[in-house]
């Protein structure tokens, strides 16, 4: 057993090629592991089985074959479902070298506190169990139980590998050569454990010496204390999370309310169990609690985020971006600042990686952690050890590398070291064509190419700025984004997109410049080649511009012409017209005797002639002319332009409204056709609205509190029709948006079209009767009912008719929520009502008697109802978010009552129905709509 | 080998000497040069042998019959020490008649062989002078032999037998100079050695020791000179202007790798890099032109001035014209001719810069920053920080192009603007007949401003144009074609400019046509452009027939508006236009009748012209059932409401209320036109250009050959 103990750390010991400190290592990891396997015999044995690919199960199978009769069976067991599963692997890599990383960095220790979901759920329901059994017994303890830092043997399990590294770490650092005296020995008592835990979280003071291994017991019984005053809420609650019922939404809830530590850290641990995309919705309520509230609530959650960020790129980052968004608002208490700065520097480091090798730190690793050996030189090293495995009983330590080896990343990455030496060897002196030199190469650094995107996105972003005009903006922007786009394939991607993808092309010349008065967000379209994973598929082989020639071109396109040419020739065209001398013919009006063909076939036909043929004007010596009407020239051109869906006029000074007009399939291929990529079959172009110094964190609530409301309408059945756009804070001044496809701004609309909008609407989709403008005006009244409602319980301003915009399905979406609860724009009084609805709304929706517009208010009815079925839900998010926050939006200190107000929980259902009619007819009346559209057009030109 | 002699090489000797071409035409004068050089040393010195360099003394013993080597075992070794003689050893040389040369032939070889041996020497200092030496060697044999074919120059330099391991050697050593870590200097140097060596014969193809360069390819060399971002800097130039230049040699009759090689290039850097040295040398001249016209014009508005002004742009430009934009030119339409992939050059927007020295770096060629393995914002961050200057325009190579062509085309009375413009118009053509480049040409979101340089004409103000909207390059390039066809309706009638003018807008059109594009452009100035151009064809017809065939032109004139008449519902972009087209039509009608009368006339006479003017009378069909159609409308129209004159709306109106009435005819073929091809047809013109450029760039080198002294200074102070 103890020769499987040793094996992570030998692996480490390899590494570093020091075996000074493997004697530490084996001591260090020991006791906790022995303990764990004294307390939990059963579990860890589940779990190294019945889950090997899982981290935790790598630890605690580590911990149980902690007795020294280990057997290479089952090293076998533990090692090979990790090669075979590499999102295994990640975590079983770090855990593997978790101890050594603690000397390196404090934080670091806590990182490796990874709780396989699967376990963690599995211990959760066991705790709960034992709980309830125990509840009945009526034992004090049982209590303690429920929170997981007492946990008794079955809680312990998932929180022991955490423990192992504090152990580890406090007696590296102050006592090791005790350590080494007390190798094996079970000494630790069971209820240490729990304690060990508290420590952990403490120990980024680091001053605990390991003797509080035994102290810590008497500091949680004062909280033993503090529950069992609260002994029948808990059942209470224990109970509601265990049922069906408890999602994420209730966790955070509870996780936000719960001022017990205990409770606290079982819904911590409770994360895990929770699908990924379930808790991703509500990371800004986890990241915000974790950066501004107390310790317990940072110790709680930091387990889950360091899991995640380790099997993520994408979430490392988005957490690092939210993470920095939300400290920056603080300045007050250090120490709470530099909790959430800390993990993100953390996680900017780059330490949290999911496979060993490159994250390996010990004592030894930190003088070898240069990045330089960090890639290429380790992992040959390593290698070398996988290829000679052998038996032997020297053979200790290359089994342990095999155990780190095997991972798919590893062997991954060597062999791109391998072409990447090479192809620096034969540097393309010649350069006839090689453009592969930058291909096939792995990351070392895994999340710089991304961050390095991004910055180079926001560092267009603010140097366009300084430019005066719109034109000299989208100029400047092409220019930049070509130089960005000789960068391009890489291992980037952009996180609105739903798939794994990694960004192969920037179309330089369609980004455009929004409408903004002194900032300069702008618009990219992004080609992008859908993968499995992104973090392990090969990025794409950058092909040339030049490329899309070959790929396609004329030698695709000729063909098709000669082949339709040739069909011509010898079919409608085979007569040619006569042309008869005597012209006079042609200047009387007698038309009538001439045979009109009619045009539509050979029109159509002949504009496909090909090129080639020449001058054949001159070989018209046929019997038949072929005739056409002037007026159906005429005729056709007009249908033509009537029929292509309208585009707006180029405006120097509004350039996006074209670009936003455009449909987008018809962009879709348009791009496509001209990008050298596009002929792959995983080809997709994505958009998305890099701002640049504008706070985002707002408009990540509203998202969040619409996602909220349109699943509760959905639930509940109301057709309300809104459209959540995703947001990705970077920093509390820089983020993304992803566009709203199709649509463009009740402004452009009004200014391009300069028709109202029911005549606008009429002419997009015909007369009142059609189906189309039927179905459009559906969709209008829903969307409007929707966003009514938003925007009378987010209260949400400033809303003139450039930020509400209008897609070609007829919808309306609100944008920009800048100013929403407590924020309005400069007090103006403007806007006093509960939402904007002007006449011309109405009037698209049939007028005041229409049954449309009836039917809007019903809408609203049902959805305020519905709303106020779930109002926790809503609230809470914002709840959440205002601890801490100095966004303008939390102004004042009664925000959350009166959002709660506004919910009128109250009212009986025929209350709230008056109550909505007495909204849409002040909402209709109100002046101050008519003087904020007036006022917005006389200062910033939005009509 | 049929090589046809060309008697004008005879008359071009070394302008090495300071003496003009008038004294150096016969192998005497340039004799009594050398005399003269002998003699200043002597006047200097008194006494005659011991003055002489010590150079020009192993000059000499090369020069008798005695192998050199034979007393001094070092000679060779010394002689590469000294700073080379250019003047005398060429003019030495070129003294010789056919029987001495022969006699010194094995020395010849020998200094040859040396030389070629010295290139792969350490020291630079030998290097360089080894080149030099080469230099002179080239031009001095070739000076000398006039009547001498190119085997006997050959023969006389390296001998027959050893000739292809020679020069194989002698291109190897280049190619490795070229591609490797040495000095600039010595990159350049070889560069020179090579345009010299290509530009010995006036006519490239007569040039017989190229066919070893052939066999012997420095084509990659060249490229990666293009492709790095410090060598193309300062090679760029010269490496565009050999490339252009071997291409050219005996293109039409055998297979030439290099241009084998330059239609597959796809390499992205090395492609820009060629489109980036291309765009600076355009620029260049471009700026120049403007300060140039700033300068003279300052303050004047009246017509006078600035026709004078504009004479002498004319004058003060046309050297630069001359000497440099038509190499550069000529190597921009063989890379737009021959390679497909260059296309996109053309596109690719760049600042415009007028400073060449500034590296643009839109190309990441460090192949030890691959992307993914270094953090991006290393070259992201660094090399991505564009110039912010908001005066600042983007442009792109077209556009550069586009605006020295308004310049070039400004003035076609000479002969080498009007090979400039016609060269222009070549271009133009290639690119118009290419389906991406119409692609981008066409694209609604690739919008600039072109400010297209214009004649100052009587009737027109100048400055007028200051503010041209942003629009889709297409425009610029129908802007350029209707101000060419304003502005050339002259006695000395360009004819063929004129037809590839026409051409090229009815590729454009074409392409609209069958992409279904409808342009945003102001139409009605091209019918008038046009309408204009047959009214001039007629007035002056009968000094134009003595000269031309204006039947062809005006077929295709007529044809043009054929297009839009018929297939007008296709790309014109609102109905509106296709009434202006009508009213533009009527109102013209007496040139449409005048024409339709003059073609009538001759194509019932029988004579050379009978046919083509048939083809107009064809062609003019549906032009003059317009006329008749409409005309008695308006005149009724105008009857009935007593009025005497229509305004524009009340003609539009009778047009769209009549149209129902009106057939046409469908023609066919309109949208069918003949795909360049270079030859036979341009393949004199090519020739002559290419002797011009040859001309100038052996003039240009000879200069920049002889100050390479600082050069010299910088190795033997390395050395």
């Amino acid at each position: 057993m103890s020769k499987r103990l040793v094996d992570p750390k030998i692996e480490i010991v390899c590494q570093e090629g020091s075996t000074a400190t493997m004697a530490d290592m084996e001591v260090a990891i020991s006791p906790a592991h022995i303990e764990a396997l004294h307390l939990s015999p059963s579990l860890s044995s589940t779990s190294t089985f019945s889950c090997p690919s899982s981290p935790g199960s790598s630890s605690s199978s580590s911990s149980c074959s902690d007795c020294s009769s280990d057997c290479p069976n089952q090293h076998q067991s533990s090692s090979s479902p990790r090669s075979s599963s590499p999102s295994s692997s990640g975590s079983d890599g770090m855990r593997g070298c978790s101890p050594p990383l603690d000397i390196i960095s404090e934080d670091a220790v806590e990182l490796d506190l990874v709780i396989d979901p699967e376990v963690a759920l599995k211990a959760c329901q066991e705790v709960l169990q034992k709980v309830k059994l125990l509840k009945v017994e009526e034992e004090p303890e049982l209590l303690e139980k429920c929170s997981p830092q007492r946990l008794l043997p079955n809680g312990t399990v998932y929180l022991e590998p955490f423990d192992t590294d504090s152990i580890k770490e406090e007696e590296e650092q102050h006592d090791p050569s005790q350590q080494i005296t007390q190798p094996c020995p079970p000494s630790q008592q069971p209820c240490d454990t729990g304690s060990i835990k508290e420590e952990d979280e403490e120990e980024e003071e680091k001053c605990d010496p390991p003797r509080q291994i035994t102290q810590t017991c008497p500091q949680s019984q004062p909280q033993n204390g503090d529950q069992s005053s609260a002994a029948a809420k808990q059942s209470l609650l224990l109970r509601l999370f265990e049922s069906k019922l408890f999602d994420v939404s209730m966790a955070i809830s509870y996780l936000y309310k719960s001022k017990e530590p205990g409770v606290q850290a079982y819904i911590g641990n409770r994360l895990f169990s929770f699908s990924d995309e379930d808790v991703d919705f509500h990371l800004p309520q986890l990241l915000n609690m974790y950066v501004h509230m107390d310790e317990d609530m940072g110790d709680a959650i930091r387990p889950y985020v360091v899991h995640r960020c380790r099997q993520s790129i994408a979430f490392s980052l988005q957490t690092a971006w939210l993470l920095g968004a939300y400290s920056s608002d603080m300045h007050i208490s250090t120490q709470r600042h530099s909790r959430g700065t800390k993990l993100r520097k953390l996680i900017l480091s780059d330490e949290l990686k999911p496979h060993a090798a490159s994250k390996g730190v010990d004592p030894a690793g930190a003088a070898a952690a240069s990045p330089g050996l960090r890639d290429g030189a380790r992992v040959h090293h390593h290698q070398r050890h996988t290829v000679e495995l052998s038996p032997d009983p020297d053979s200790q330590i290359i089994p342990a590398d095999a155990y780190l080896s095997p991972s798919k990343r590893t062997h991954q990455r060597s062999k791109s070291d391998a072409t990447h030496c090479t192809s620096l060897g034969t540097s393309l002196k010649r350069t006839a064509s090689n453009p592969k030199v930058e291909s096939t190469y792995d990351e070392p650094l895994r999340l710089t190419p991304q961050r390095e995107f991004i910055k180079s996105l926001m560092g267009i972003g603010k140097r366009l700025a300084t430019l005066p005009t719109k034109e000299q903006k989208t100029k400047q922007l092409t220019s930049e984004l070509l130089v960005l786009n000789h960068k391009l394939p890489a291992r980037v991607w952009l996180p609105t997109a739903a798939f794994d993808h990694h960004v192969v092309r920037v179309p330089h010349t369609q980004a455009v410049v929004l409408n903004s008065k002194d900032k300069a967000p702008y618009i990219i379209y992004v080609e992008v080649l859908e993968c499995e994973s992104f973090e392990t598929s090969a990025i794409p082989v950058r092909i040339p511009e030049t490329r899309i020639r070959s790929a396609r071109s004329a030698d695709n396109l000729l063909p098709e012409c000669i082949g339709i040419t040739a069909e011509q020739r010898a079919g409608s065209f085979s007569t040619v017209p006569n042309y008869d001398n005597d012209d006079e013919a042609w200047a009387v009006d007698d038309i009538g005797e001439l045979q009109v063909e009619l045009p539509e076939g050979h029109t159509s036909s002949s504009d496909n002639i090909s090129q080639f043929s020449v001058d054949s004007i001159t070989s018209t010596e046929s019997k038949e002319p072929v005739f056409i009407a002037a007026g159906d020239i005429r005729r056709r051109l007009s249908e033509n332009l009537a029929h292509t869906p309208t585009t707006f006029r180029k405006d120097p000074e509004d350039p996006s409204a074209v670009a936003l007009k455009e449909p987008w399939q018809e962009k879709v291929r348009r791009i496509r056709e001209g990008s050298p990529y596009g002929h792959l079959p995983n080809w997709r172009l994505l958009s998305v609205i890099v701002k640049c110094g504008d706070d985002l964190r707002q408009e990540l609530l509203a998202f969040q509190v619409l996602s909220q409301l349109q699943s509760i309408w959905e639930q509940e059945r109301v057709p309300l029709w809104i459209k959540p756009y995703k947001i990705l804070v970077m920093s509390s001044d820089s983020g993304m948006i992803e566009p709203v496809l199709n649509a463009v701004s009740l402004h452009q609309v009004r200014k391009q079209s300069q028709l109202s909008l029911l005549d606008y609407f009429l002419q997009e989709h015909g007369s009142y009767t059609t189906e189309a403008f039927l179905t459009a005006q559906r969709n209008f009244v829903e969307s409007c009912a929707g966003y009514s409602l938003i925007c009378y319980l987010l209260q949400v301003k400033d809303r003139h008719n450039g930020n509400i915009l209008l897609d070609s399905e007829g919808h309306i979406i609100h944008i920009d929520f800048g100013f929403i609860l407590s924020s309005s724009p400069r007090n103006l009084g403007f806007e006093t009502s509960a939402f904007k609805l002007t006449s011309e709304f109405v009037d698209v929706m049939g007028g005041l008697d229409g049954d449309m517009f009836n039917y809007y208010k019903m809408l609203m009815l049902q959805g305020l109802i519905a709303a106020r079925k779930h109002m926790e839900k809503v609230v809470q998010i914002v709840e959440i978010m205002q601890q801490g926050s100095h966004l303008p939006c939390f102004h004042g200190s009664s925000t959350i009552r009166y959002l709660k107000e506004r919910f009128h929980m109250s009212l009986t259902e025929e209350q709230l129905q008056v109550l909505v009619e007495q909204m849409v007819d002040g909402s209709m009346r109100s002046i101050t709509t008519k003087l904020y559209d007036g006022f917005q057009y006389f200062t910033n030109g939005i009509m | 080998m049929p090589y046809i002699l060309d008697n004008r090489s005879t008359f071009y000797t070394l302008t090495l000497l300071n003496a003009g071409p008038s004294q150096c035409r016969m192998p005497k004068t340039a004799m009594s040069q050398v005399e003269k050089k002998a003699g200043l040393l002597r006047r200097t010195s008194s006494s005659k042998k011991p003055l002489k360099e010590k150079v020009v003394l192993m000059y000499d013993e090369i020069f008798a019959k005695d192998d050199p080597a034979k007393n001094n075992s070092r000679f060779w070794d010394e002689l590469f020490l000294m700073k080379v003689n250019l003047e005398y050893l060429e003019a030495k040389l070129e003294s010789l008649d056919g029987d001495e040369v022969m006699k010194i032939k094995d020395n010849i070889n020998s200094l040859f062989h040396h030389c070629v041996q010295a290139l792969a020497e350490e020291h630079q200092i030998k290097v360089v002078n080894a080149l030099q030496t080469l230099c002179a060697l080239f031009r001095g044999v070739h000076q000398k032999n006039k009547s001498a074919s190119g085997f006997d120059i050959i023969n006389m330099l390296m001998g027959f037998d050893k000739a292809e391991l020679r020069m194989k050697d002698l291109m190897e050593s280049l190619d490795s100079l070229l591609c490797g870590e040495g000095s600039e200097s010595l990159k350049a140097l070889c560069l020179k050695l090579l345009l010299c060596l290509v530009t010995v014969t006036d006519n490239i193809s007569q040039n017989t020791i190229l066919e070893y360069v052939m066999i012997n390819s420095i084509f990659e060399a060249i490229l990666q000179i293009l492709s790095d971002v410090s060598t193309r800097g300062q090679h760029g130039y010269d490496a565009v202007v050999l490339l252009a230049l071997l291409v050219n040699y005996r293109k039409y009759e055998s297979v030439n790798p290099y241009i084998v090689k330059l239609s597959i290039v796809d390499d992205e850097p090395t492609l820009d890099g060629m489109g980036l040295v291309v765009g600076q040398a355009l620029t260049e001249y471009n700026r120049q032109y403007k300060d140039k016209e700033e300068e003279n014009h300052g303050g004047f508005f009246s017509t006078l001035t600035s026709m004078v002004g504009s004479m002498f742009i004319a004058d003060a430009d046309e050297k630069l014209s001359v000497q440099t934009n038509e190499a550069i030119l000529l190597a921009l339409y063989e890379a737009v001719h021959l390679n497909r992939n260059f296309i996109t050059v053309l596109a690719q927007s760049h600042p415009e810069i007028d400073i060449p020295t500034t590296p643009i770096t839109p190309v990441l060629t460090t192949p030890t920053t691959p992307l993914g393995t270094t953090p991006p914002s290393m070259d992201m961050m660094n090399s991505s920080e564009l110039p912010l200057d908001p005066n600042l325009q983007s442009s792109n190579l077209l556009i550069t192009f586009l605006k020295y062509s308004s310049i070039v085309m400004q003035d076609t009375k000479d002969e080498h603007r009007l090979n400039s413009a016609r060269l222009c118009l070549i271009i133009l053509t290639c690119i118009t007949e290419d389906q991406y480049a119409d692609a981008f040409l066409h694209d609604d979101n690739m919008n600039f401003r072109v400010n297209l340089h214009r004649m100052p004409m009587r009737h027109r103000k100048k400055a007028a144009e200051k503010n041209v909207p942003s629009r889709p390059l297409v425009c610029a390039v129908l802007d350029l074609m209707v101000e060419f066809i304003v502005t050339h309706m002259m006695k000395d009638f360009p004819m063929d400019l004129y037809m590839r003018c026409v051409q090229v807008i009815h590729k454009l059109i074409c392409y609209q046509k069958k992409c279904r594009i409808r342009l945003h452009y102001t139409w009605r100035e091209l019918w008038s452009a046009l309408i204009n151009l047959l009214k001039f064809l007629l007035s002056n017809e009968t000094v134009l027939l003595a000269k031309h065939n204006i039947f062809h032109l005006a077929l295709l004139v007529v044809n043009l508006f054929n297009m839009f008449i018929t297939y007008g519902d296709t790309f014109l972009p609102t109905s509106n236009s296709y009434d202006e087209l009508y009213y533009e039509i009527v109102r013209m009608h007496q040139i449409f009748d005048n024409l339709y009368c003059m073609v009538l006339r001759v194509s019932t006479n029988t004579g050379q012209w009978k046919e083509p003017a048939s083809k107009v009378t064809h062609s003019l069909v549906n032009v003059r059932a317009i006329i008749n159609h409409f005309n008695p409308k308006i005149e009724s129209y105008a009857a009935v409401n007593h009025i005497s004159q229509l305004s524009e709306d009340q003609v539009l109106e009778v047009v769209r209320s009549n149209y129902d009435t009106l057939t046409l005819k469908l023609q066919d073929g309109l949208d069918q036109f003949e795909r360049y091809s270079e030859q036979p047809k341009e393949a004199a013109f090519f020739k002559e250009l290419v002797r011009s450029i040859s001309l100038n760039v052996r003039k240009n080198v000879s200069l920049n050959t002889l100050s390479q002294d600082l050069l010299l200074k910088e190795f033997s102070t390395i050395s």
